[in-house]
């Protein structure tokens, strides 16, 4: 049963990332991708972490693929984008593709992943909070600093004040 | 004197309800019976009184009216009946048609209005079949340079994320569709297909006022998420679990608003933006921009996104009962099912019935029904009152509130449950 599920959710993975790079409207190509996006989500379901495949779902497909749709919606694309077709740059990418898909699955298959054993439990996401506030402290530390730092940042980049003699309006 | 039907002839009128009959009974048999054998037979048979249910046996509810009960109860426990009926779309549609009704007369009251009055003799009682009606058989018309495909999907698409959200909610004690670990990441993760959805449909009608729509409808949604998330978080941190069944039943002595008043107010607040009601109701503000991004739609189309608007209204009634009033939660006002009825019958003069299979309905979930339903019912009309009474606020104000204001409170609110944790008042060795 999880063997059609996962076939299903390649096809849907690749395909919809293949047209979110192949199609010529922009707007069909983000929902591509978010079809793309969700397709992974499901891998995470898949592999038992219903918490990353929520946060996958939340993060990349509510809020990455609103961005992108928000800015392709703003833009004129005839304004950014030149079409350059050309054949031989398309095949190089293909084949530089291929040999990076080659070479990274023979890394992933030689590191003992075979060995790994599949009907364990999901793990609880209690154990990922613990593990973050024990043994990756320091990590999680940093990361609060950078993420509050860059909320900050933005705070302030968009504050707008509106004087008028001096005086707060609104 | 006119006559209803001038050519009239009985032996004709006879004649028609025989072919009637004739050509129902051919199709029935022809294409019916073989259709109803190979669903009975295809689709795995629930045990009934230590037998397995065959199609014949199914039949014989015809003959015999007391194995109605054991078939029904052993529907009722199917994943079908979950989904379709009591705690998922049906339940949730009745509650939020009823809702659209109790709207228009409600804010009609306040407004010294009538509202709905001639349609059924009851005050208007038949108003929203009516509206129904007219909804279904209008033409649907799409915009010239429409982009068809995505403007046809997104009504479709917001009534399927908003049944998605229903299906979160538990009703009563294991009567919930999805029963799933991260329930409230869940909840997170399917709210955020709302802002996607309305920004294509508005970009797919190809017209200003519902493009304008759309993007304040982005705008607003998206960053109202923010605190949507943060102030139910306090509760998350007490209870430990973001599974909904469990803060439910961790609500058996009192209700979480008790402690997060803050995180109630903020999620009322957040609740209003998202559903986009008054105050907060600029992507449809209809004095500015006609209709925001439902303007092009029409017919059923447009029908559709409302009742997915109300569903929506449901969830996030149902959501906030979930979490800060306790849930199914209350006192036991179901009386228990009369116990001399299971085991003798009901007697009517000589005769004794026997009705195998009841109760139909346990006690905890009548009783968990009722106090969710009357939460929610209440939740709901303070939702709608604000529409009777407030005007509509600027947008500025409305990104200054959702992004200053709010996630300032929602933090104040998680400082709170960490006080109370670490002082000992609630989780392990307090008060819960």
């Amino acid at each position: 049963m999880a063997d059609a599920a996962f076939l299903a959710l390649s096809v849907i993975t690749i395909g919809s990332a293949i047209a979110a790079l192949e199609m010529r409207s922009l707007i069909y190509g983000s929902i591509a991708l978010m079809g793309s996006l969700g397709g992974i989500a499901g891998f995470f379901l898949l592999l038992d972490s219903p918490f990353v495949a929520m946060f996958q779902l939340a993060v990349y497909v509510g809020s990455i693929a609103v961005l992108i749709l928000f800015t392709v919606m703003l833009v004129k694309r005839e304004l950014i984008f030149k079409k350059v077709e050309d054949k031989r740059r398309k095949f190089v990418g293909i084949a530089l593709m291929l040999i990076m898909m080659v070479s990274l699955g023979a890394v992933i298959l030689d590191s003992g992943i075979r060995q790994i054993t599949t009907d364990e439990p999901a793990v609880d996401f209690r154990e990922i909070g613990e593990d973050f506030l024990t043994y990756y402290w320091p990590a999680l530390i940093l990361m609060g600093l950078i993420l509050s730092g860059a909320v900050t940042g933005a705070l302030v980049l968009a504050r707008r004040v509106d004087e008028e003699n001096g005086k707060h309006i609104n | 004197m006119s006559v209803i039907a001038p050519n009239f002839k009985l032996s004709e009128f006879i004649k028609s309800i025989l072919d009637v009959g004739f050509w129902t009974l051919l199709i029935f048999v022809l294409i019916g019976l073989p259709l109803v054998f190979i669903v009975l037979f295809v689709i795995e048979m629930p045990v009934i009184n230590g037998e397995i249910l065959t199609p014949f046996l199914a039949l014989t509810w015809l003959a015999d009216p007391s194995r109605i009960l054991p078939i029904v109860k052993a529907f009722m426990t199917t994943d079908l009946f979950r989904i379709a009926a009591f705690p998922g779309f049906g339940f949730a549609a009745l509650i939020a048609a009823s809702t659209i009704f109790v709207e228009r007369k409600m804010m009609a009251k306040l407004q010294l209005r009538v509202g709905p009055f001639y349609c059924g003799k009851l005050e208007g009682i038949l108003q929203l079949m009516g509206d129904g009606l007219k909804l279904i058989s209008k033409e649907i018309i799409i915009p010239a340079k429409a982009d068809k495909p995505i403007f046809w999907a997104a009504p479709v698409l917001f009534v399927g994320t908003a049944a998605a959200f229903v299906a979160l909610i538990p009703v009563a004690p294991g009567w919930v569709v999805a029963d799933v670990d991260v329930g409230l990441l869940a909840v997170f993760a399917v709210i955020g297909f709302f802002p996607i959805i309305t920004i294509l449909s508005a970009w797919a009608a190809n017209s200003k006022f519902p493009f304008i729509g759309g993007i304040r409808a982005l705008f607003q949604m998206v960053s109202f998420e923010i605190p949507l998330i943060l102030s139910f978080l306090g509760v998350v941190i007490v209870t430990g679990t973001l599974n909904l069944s469990e803060i439910a039943a961790s609500q058996s002595s009192f209700p979480w608003i008790v402690f997060f008043p803050i995180g109630a107010i903020i999620f009322f607040i957040t609740m209003l933006a998202e559903l986009e009601r008054i105050p907060f109701d600029l992507p449809e503000a209809e004095s500015e921009i006609v209709a925001g991004w439902l303007t092009e739609l029409s017919g059923m189309l447009y029908g559709l996104v409302q009742f997915g608007t109300y569903l929506k209204l449901y969830a996030f009634a149902g959501l906030f009962v979930v979490i800060f009033l306790g849930g199914w939660n209350g006192p036991m006002i179901v009386p228990p099912f009369p116990a001399e009825i299971i085991t003798e019958g009901i007697q009517m003069g000589p005769v004794t019935a026997q009705f195998p299979g009841l109760p139909v309905f346990t006690q905890e979930m009548l009783n968990g029904t009722i106090w969710f339903v009357i939460k929610t019912v209440g939740v709901i009309f303070f939702i709608i009152l604000p529409r009777g009474v407030f005007p509509r606020i600027r947008v500025d104000m409305l990104l200054d509130l959702g992004w200053t204001k709010l996630i300032g409170l929602a933090f104040v609110n998680i400082f709170i449950a960490l006080g109370l944790l670490y002082a000992g008042i609630l989780g392990p060795g307090g008060l819960f």
